[in-house]
């Protein structure tokens, strides 16, 4: 505990250094999220939108939080570190060290992530509550709406990070972080919500977002704060999270056994 | 000219030793590629028209500027990724070499792997034109053919621009991001769709609307406006400024060092 607690003064330290890049990447991320929203709201502002399942102000706060926890929930941030060790033999050093090598990396990826995302959140979200009308943040309906998107929010943190352990482990057995992953980042980017909430998809694609892990980390957390999901609603949707952690890491914790194994034979 | 057809070639012939990786990294550009249009797709499947353009209408202003993007995603990388070459300094070796500056810098990054960008580019126009009810003439193929070209003129532009400004930061900028990646999001779309700020400094400043805004207004038999026809000729043009920048980048460069 005192190992993991360590790693995450260490990494959030290390990102407090790049200010001035968290400052840029807020301007970016906040340019394309107005680029986003007026695209929506030329699409609301050309009439017919009977057949739309959201209205604009829920549409543009599920923007604005995806932009703002973008860092935290992306599914697919490269862990530079870990990769290069991958593929050029130093994971061995991780070996040695008297610490689970899982949990250890996992512990880094939420440190890391956390800590990019407290530099960045907050201006995007501010700034994005005072904007006029139709560009603005709205605020939850309620106290127990907020409160039960923070729950998600960290549970999507965890299932997003016991993802991402799965990707890298994969790159044991493939040795490249291309291909094959790339087309699985981008389908599961869409997945999640990432792109665009799942109601708005068209009915087949809908179901199968629905039975897959991805929309737990974006789609859901920010639907529940913009009360598409009612509160009565969300209940299962958590438990899902839950249950969906369990797997996942447990999926991820053995595929890093194995991979370890193999590895320790090649080292020789 | 033909030393960069060797160059080419050279490349070609490199990526072509590994077979399988590269018809893998065809493959997965056409999924990353398909993340882009499906939010079309999917909104025009709840929506009909957006302030008046229908989908196929949408798909054509895309295919465009994708197209453009993906040409100079092949022949301009090393352009685009300029900084690499100032920041360790093999620029200097460029310098000594009696061919064009420009064209040398083509010459170190010829990315094939992104010709199913391309090709997934002309597949959406060839789709949108048969969908939309053309009355062809003269005019319309002219004015399909310029905006084709300046689409690729205007990325290229930009990131000529950008790679002048790397003369004096030496590292690339994020604000790039916002003029490529974020201008042609928005460029994706008929750019009248927008804020009129947004209009603006989308046509007057980095002159996206005249690619393919003004000049499908008069395709798709919007406008009559002559204007609108010959406008991605402005586009053209502008590529006088960063041509300027660059070549006076080259004179005031000292070298990062050893």
């Amino acid at each position: 505990m005192k190992a993991i607690r360590s790693i995450f003064r260490l990494n959030f330290l290390n990102d407090l250094q790049y200010r001035s890049q968290a400052l840029a990447g807020i301007a970016t991320q906040f340019f394309f999220g107005f680029v986003f929203i007026m695209v929506y709201v030329a699409f609301y502002e050309s009439g017919n939108t009977d057949k739309v399942p959201m209205p604009l102000t829920q549409l543009v706060s599920y923007l604005w939080l995806n932009q703002a926890f973008f860092s935290l929930i992306y599914i697919w941030t490269k862990e530079k570190d870990l990769i290069s060790m991958i593929k050029n033999g130093n994971v061995a050093y991780e070996l040695v060290r008297p610490i689970n090598f899982y949990f250890k990396w996992y512990a880094t990826m939420i440190a890391k992530r956390v800590s990019r995302v407290l530099l960045r959140f907050f201006p995007v979200l501010l700034i994005a509550y005072f904007l006029p009308k139709p560009f603005n943040l709205m605020l939850p309906s309620n106290l127990e709406t907020f409160l039960i998107f923070l729950l998600s929010l960290v549970l999507s943190t965890f299932l997003v990070v016991a993802i991402s352990m799965v990707l890298h482990m994969i790159t044991f057995f493939t040795l490249n972080e291309k291909g094959v992953l790339e087309i699985f980042m981008s389908v599961s980017e869409i997945l999640a919500g990432g792109t665009i909430p799942l109601v708005m998809f068209p009915t087949f694609l809908y179901k199968i977002a629905y039975v897959l892990p991805f929309r737990y980390t974006c789609d859901l957390p920010f639907r529940i704060y913009t009360g598409n999901i009612s509160i009565s609603n969300a209940t299962p949707d958590i438990i899902g999270s839950f249950i969906w952690i369990i797997v996942v890491t447990l999926i991820g914790y053995l595929l890093t056994r194995k991979a370890l194994k193999k590895a320790v034979i090649q080292g020789g | 000219m033909k030393l960069y057809f060797h160059a080419m070639r050279l490349h070609l012939k490199s990526l072509l030793e590994y077979k399988a990786s590269f018809v893998f990294g065809l493959f997965s550009q056409v999924f990353v590629f398909f993340s882009y249009y499906f939010i079309i797709l999917a909104l025009f499947n709840k929506f009909d028209n957006i302030k008046g353009f229908t989908l196929y209408e949408v798909l054509l202003t895309f295919a465009i500027i994708q197209f453009g993007f993906s040409v100079n995603e092949i022949f301009a990388r090393g352009i685009d990724q300029f900084d690499d070459l100032i920041v360790d300094g093999s620029f200097d070796r460029l310098l000594i070499r009696p061919q064009p500056i420009i064209l040398q810098v083509l010459c170190t990054q010829i990315a094939w792997i992104r010709i199913s960008r391309t090709v997934q580019a002309i597949i959406v126009l060839v789709i949108a034109l048969v969908n939309l009810d053309i009355a062809w003439s003269i005019e319309k193929v002219l004015v399909l053919i310029l905006m084709l070209l300046s689409s690729i003129a205007i990325f290229f532009g930009i990131f000529l621009l950008m790679a002048s400004y790397c003369f004096v930061t030496v590292k690339g900028l994020e604000v790039r991001n916002v003029f490529t990646d974020g201008g042609k999001h928005m460029a994706q779309y008929p750019i009248g769709i927008f804020r009129k700020g947004f209009i603006f400094i989308f046509t007057y400043i980095i002159p996206y609307a005249f690619v393919n805004y003004y000049p499908i207004l008069y395709f798709l038999g919007k406008s009559d406006n002559k204007f609108y026809m010959l406008s991605p000729i402005i586009v053209l043009l502008y590529l006088i400024i960063p041509f300027y920048a660059f070549k006076r980048g080259v004179k005031k460069y000292a070298s990062t060092g050893s």
